[in-house]
C-alpha cells in the first residue's frame, strides 16, 4: 500500500544500465493499478454524503488516498516513460529488427509501439531522401580510401575527372564517393595498414 | 530542476521520515502499524514516505521531526571526517533530501551543514575521480551519494576522454612503422 509497489517497480528500472531494460513486468503494474483502485474505494466511502468544507477526520483520511493515487500514478507514468524512452533509442541504435532477447523483455504494446515508431522515422527519411541512422557520430576524414569493385569508366566529380577501372585505388572525397558505395560499386577501405601491407608485397 | 518523470527524484521522496500528526485521520490505519481501529490518532508519531509527509505538512497536518541523517550524531560525524561518512549505503540521497526537507522543518542549521559536508567531500573525491582506473571500482566510490557519484562518473569519463585524444595521433605512427618491415606471408 501507499505506493510501496510502484516504487519497487521503479528501482527495478533504475537499477538496470544505462539503455538497457529489465522484462515489462505486467504483474507488478497490474498490482499497482488495483491498489489504485482500493485507494479509490476507500476515497468514496469517506467522501460520501460529506461537506467539503468541514476538514475533519475523514476530509485527511480521503486526502491521504488521494495523495496516493497521484503518486501511484506518478510511478506508473515515469515508468512507461523511461521504457519508451530506451525503446526509441533501440531504432537508433540497434537498427529496424530487434535481436530476440530484446524483444523478449518488451510487452506487445511495446513492441507495437517501436514497430510504429520505425514507421514514423521511415516515412520521415523517406520525405528528406536522406538515411539518418547512417554516421551517428560525424566522421573525422572528409577523404577516404576506396578500391573500385566493378567497371565505371570516367566520372567527373567536381573539377577534375577520375578514371574508374576496376580494381584501381581512389583517395575520393566522402561525399563524391558515397553514391558509388551505395550501389556497391566501390568499397571503401578503412584501415590504412591493410593498404600498406598489400602495397607492399 | 527535477522533472515529473525523473526517476530518480522520484525515488528520493520515497524516503521515510517520522512525523506527528496534529489531526486524526480516518480510513488509513495501514499506516500505523500500531492502531486497532482503521484510523490515526492525532498526537500519533509514523513513519511516512516524504512524499505524503511533504503535502500533509504543507496544509498543516502534520509536523515533520528531523531525520537523524541531520542529527547530532551527524553532525559530530562529518566534524571528525567528511569524507569517511558512508552516505552511499545509508543515505544515497543526502542532499536532494536536505534541500527539499529545509523549508519544512524549522531548523535553519540544515543548509549550512549540506554545504560543509559537500565542501570537505568534495576535495577529496575531485583527487581520487581524476586518478581512478576505469576497471576497478574503488572503496570509497561506495561512500558517495548519488549526486556525487554522478560527478565521480563525469570525471572518470572525462579522463578518458582526454587519454584517448592524447594517443590519437600515436596511431598513425603506429602504421608508418610497420610499413617498412618485409611481409612475407599475407591473409
Amino acid at each position: 500500500m501507499y505506493a510501496r509497489r510502484a516504487a519497487q517497480l521503479l528501482q527495478e528500472l533504475s537499477s538496470c544500465e544505462e539503455g538497457q531494460l529489465p522484462p515489462y513486468n505486467g504483474d507488478k503494474f497490474d498490482q499497482v493499478i488495483r491498489e489504485c483502485e482500493e485507494h479509490s474505494r476507500q476515497f468514496q466511502s469517506l467522501i460520501r454524503d460529506k461537506d467539503i468544507e468541514t476538514k475533519n477526520e475523514d476530509h485527511y483520511g480521503s486526502f491521504i488516498h488521494h495523495l496516493s493515487i497521484i503518486r501511484n500514478k506518478r510511478c506508473l507514468m515515469a515508468y512507461m516513460y523511461k521504457r519508451a524512452e530506451v525503446i526509441q533509442s533501440y531504432r537508433w541504435n540497434v537498427g529496424r529488427v530487434l535481436p530476440r532477447e530484446i524483444q523478449d523483455k518488451l510487452n506487445f504494446s511495446e513492441q507495437e509501439y517501436f514497430k510504429d515508431y520505425c514507421g514514423v522515422i521511415d516515412s520521415y527519411m523517406k520525405d528528406l531522401d536522406l538515411d539518418l541512422t547512417v554516421d551517428m557520430v560525424p566522421p573525422k576524414d572528409p577523404y577516404i580510401r576506396v578500391r573500385v569493385l566493378s567497371e565505371i569508366g570516367e566520372v567527373s566529380l567536381g573539377d577534375h575527372a577520375v578514371s574508374l577501372t576496376k580494381d584501381s585505388f581512389h583517395f575520393l572525397r566522402r561525399t563524391d564517393a558515397e553514391p558509388f558505395i551505395s550501389q556497391v560499386l566501390l568499397h571503401s577501405i578503412i584501415l590504412m595498414l591493410n593498404f600498406e601491407c598489400v602495397i607492399i608485397f | 530542476m527535477p522533472g515529473y518523470y525523473d526517476i530518480s527524484d522520484i525515488l528520493m521522496e520515497d524516503e521515510a521520515v517520522s512525523v506527528v500528526f496534529h489531526v486524526g485521520a480516518n480510513g488509513v490505519g495501514l499506516l500505523d502499524p500500531g492502531t486497532e481501529t482503521n484510523s490515526v490518532e492525532k498526537g500519533a508519531k509514523i513513519d511516512l514516505p516524504f512524499w505524503l509527509a511533504h503535502e500533509l505538512c504543507r496544509r498543516r497536518a502534520v509536523s515533520i521531526t528531523i531525520p537523524s541523517c541531520f542529527g547530532q550524531k551527524m553532525k559530530k560525524d562529518v566534524q571528525a571526517d567528511a569524507a569517511c561518512v558512508d552516505l552511499g549505503t545509508r543515505y544515497p540521497y543526502f542532499y536532494e533530501f536536505g534541500c527539499k526537507l529545509f523549508p519544512l522543518v524549522g531548523d535553519k542549521s540544515i543548509g549550512p551543514f549540506l554545504r560543509h559536508t559537500f565542501a570537505n567531500r568534495y576535495k577529496e573525491m575531485l583527487s581520487k575521480s581524476h586518478t581512478a582506473s576505469l576497471n576497478a571500482i574503488p572503496k570509497f566510490v561506495l561512500r558517495l551519494s548519488k549526486e556525487e557519484y554522478q560527478l565521480f562518473e563525469a570525471a572518470r569519463s572525462s579522463m578518458v576522454e582526454f587519454k584517448k585524444w592524447r594517443v590519437r595521433d600515436l596511431g598513425l605512427m603506429k602504421t608508418t612503422i610497420v610499413g617498412h618491415k618485409r611481409k612475407t606471408d599475407l591473409h
